[in-house]
């Protein structure tokens, strides 16, 4: 029978303790800006790929749809190790670490974010199409009735309206996208798990570690369910559409139709 | 509302607004308009009636170029619209160009299109400011202006799901009106609204006639008789016949006018 480490347990999940450890400190904060900073980059650059593949330029729907072909159709574990070490052992882009002020950005980190990132915009980029695509064509044609290029009408009357329906699959890319981080392990990016794994090689409690390091993506993921519940509720009372699902059932229910895992 | 009925404008024959020549429109293999030439003068309220499927909202909706002309020509106050001549070639003009010569001609649509993320009256400042970078202060004392022209002052401030339909329309003339279009395009502007509110809707654009020239794409006899210089009947992506509204509904003189009047006078 297993003796379960209890104080060793205790000592990782109780943040005060926890956080003596540098590793498990600057990882959850890695962990939290990395997703924050890929999650934006992948919302710019999925706009940019959805307005792309609806452009009139045969030009920009290639590129775009060979961007989200390619992104979507490989691992993401396998971009992230190419974008390292790949770009790496070419000399192309070496990913030096970037020191400001007391805080460094390890070559792995700004990879590994790069790469959630780029990732993520070829989902992204079906999102906002889907959302672009969701608003009556009737819009479009009111708007350049009124003297607006289809660039200002995009901006002005589109894409205000699409957003309501980007945002609510956006939040559960966001989700995703906190769990993801933890992939950027294999390159050795300073993130949550990879603190963990590094404690687990130093102590070998792997079983207490991990349930311990599975309750902190718990605790972020869970917080953020929290915060997009708001914020659709916020959205729906201001413009009048539907409401979303309850807390209970965001927490326990099974992923929607959408993404699925990357 | 306080709405009288102007007499019907007077024409001035010299000033041509619009003038279509030989225009064409397929879809795909579907020939839709079939050689229309119509001249419409300034301050003409022009009605344009036909069986669905005739092309006469196509026809309408080529006048600002939301539709590309196969062939023929279409000028707006002398300019033409969507192309221009290179050496005998017509070339679609830029996208920026098309814009501008749209800022000009306002379109009222069946569906009204409010813009749903925007009140009434931002609806209506909305493209002055954008488009014409007019003042804020003064766009929206403009839109003010206009909702209450359209008697809906008190409505300045709800969002487009919370109006009816009738209501909506009229904040979508208002909307088309800030403009200051030198034409109006009505592509059946009451026929998705509820027989009630039919009445508010005509009324706005009853008073509308005879300061402004204007194309209508609609059934209302009503409408037709008491505001419009000019019927204009279509038919497979024909223009069949054109007459004063008295003449055209008391007297028509071609057969398959007959046969359209009697389908919808029944």
């Amino acid at each position: 029978m297993y003796h379960f480490d209890w104080p060793i347990f205790f000592n990782y999940i109780w943040p005060p303790t926890a956080f003596q450890d540098p590793l498990i400190r600057n990882g959850l904060i890695a962990t939290v800006i990395v997703s924050i900073v890929a999650q934006v980059f992948g919302v710019i650059l999925g706009l940019f790929a959805a307005l792309g593949k609806m452009s009139k330029l045969a030009i920009l729907r290639w590129i775009s749809d060979l961007y989200i072909w390619y992104f979507r159709g490989t691992p993401l574990l396998v971009q992230m190790a190419l974008l390292f070490f790949g770009l790496g052992v070419t000399h192309i882009y070496n990913f030096p670490d970037i020191v400001i002020g007391a805080v460094i950005i390890t070559g792995a980190i700004q990879a590994g974010t790069l790469a959630l990132g780029i990732n993520e915009g070829a989902y992204m980029a079906e999102i906002v199409r889907a959302g672009i695509e969701s608003i009556d064509p009737g819009q479009m044609e009111a708007a350049k009735s009124l003297g607006m290029t289809s660039g200002l009408a995009m901006q002005r009357i589109i894409l205000p309206q699409a957003a309501k329906v980007i945002i609510p699959p956006l939040g559960n890319e966001f989700n995703n996208m906190m769990k993801t981080t933890s992939l950027m392990e294999v390159i050795s990016a300073g993130e949550l798990f990879f603190g963990f794994n590094q404690v687990n090689a130093r102590i070998f409690k792997p079983f207490e570690l991990f349930i311990a390091a599975s309750l902190y993506y718990l605790f972020l993921t869970t917080v953020w369910t929290v915060i997009q519940a708001r914020i659709e509720s916020g959205l729906g009372e201001r413009k009048g559409i539907e409401r979303g699902p309850g807390m209970m059932q965001r927490l326990f229910s099974g992923r929607g139709g959408e993404g699925g895992g990357h | 509302m306080n709405i009288n009925v102007p007499s019907k404008a007077k024409l001035d024959d010299s000033n041509i607004i619009v003038k279509a020549e030989q225009v064409n429109k397929h879809f795909g293999s579907l020939h839709v308009l079939k050689g229309i030439d119509l001249e419409v003068r300034k301050n003409e309220v022009v009605v344009i009636v036909g069986p669905s499927g005739s092309g006469k909202s196509t026809f309408l909706r080529c006048i600002n170029h939301l539709e590309k002309i196969t062939s023929g020509h279409i000028y707006v106050n002398g300019h033409m619209i969507g192309y221009h001549d290179r050496n005998g070639q017509l070339v679609e003009d830029s996208e920026r160009n098309i814009a501008r010569q749209r800022a000009e001609i306002g379109m009222v649509f069946q569906r009204f299109n409010l813009f749903p993320h925007l009140t009434a009256v931002e609806n209506i400042m909305e493209a002055p400011v954008r488009v014409r970078k007019t003042r804020t202060d003064l766009a929206r004392a403009d839109a003010e202006r206009l909702l209450a022209r359209v008697g809906l002052a008190d409505k300045r401030d709800q969002y487009p799901n919370q109006l009816s339909g009738g209501q909506q329309q009229r904040v979508a003339i208002a909307r088309a009106l800030a403009m200051k279009p030198t034409l109006m395009l009505f592509d059946e502007p009451t026929s998705a609204l509820d027989p009630e509110m039919i009445g508010e809707v005509l009324d706005v654009m009853k008073e509308l006639a005879g300061e402004m020239t204007m194309i209508v794409v609609s059934h209302e006899m009503g409408f037709a008789k008491a505001a419009a210089n000019r019927i204009v009947f279509v038919d497979e992506g024909r223009i069949i016949e054109q007459a004063a509204p008295d003449e055209f509904y008391s007297n028509p003189k071609q057969e398959r006018t007959r046969t359209f009047l009697s389908q919808i006078l029944h």
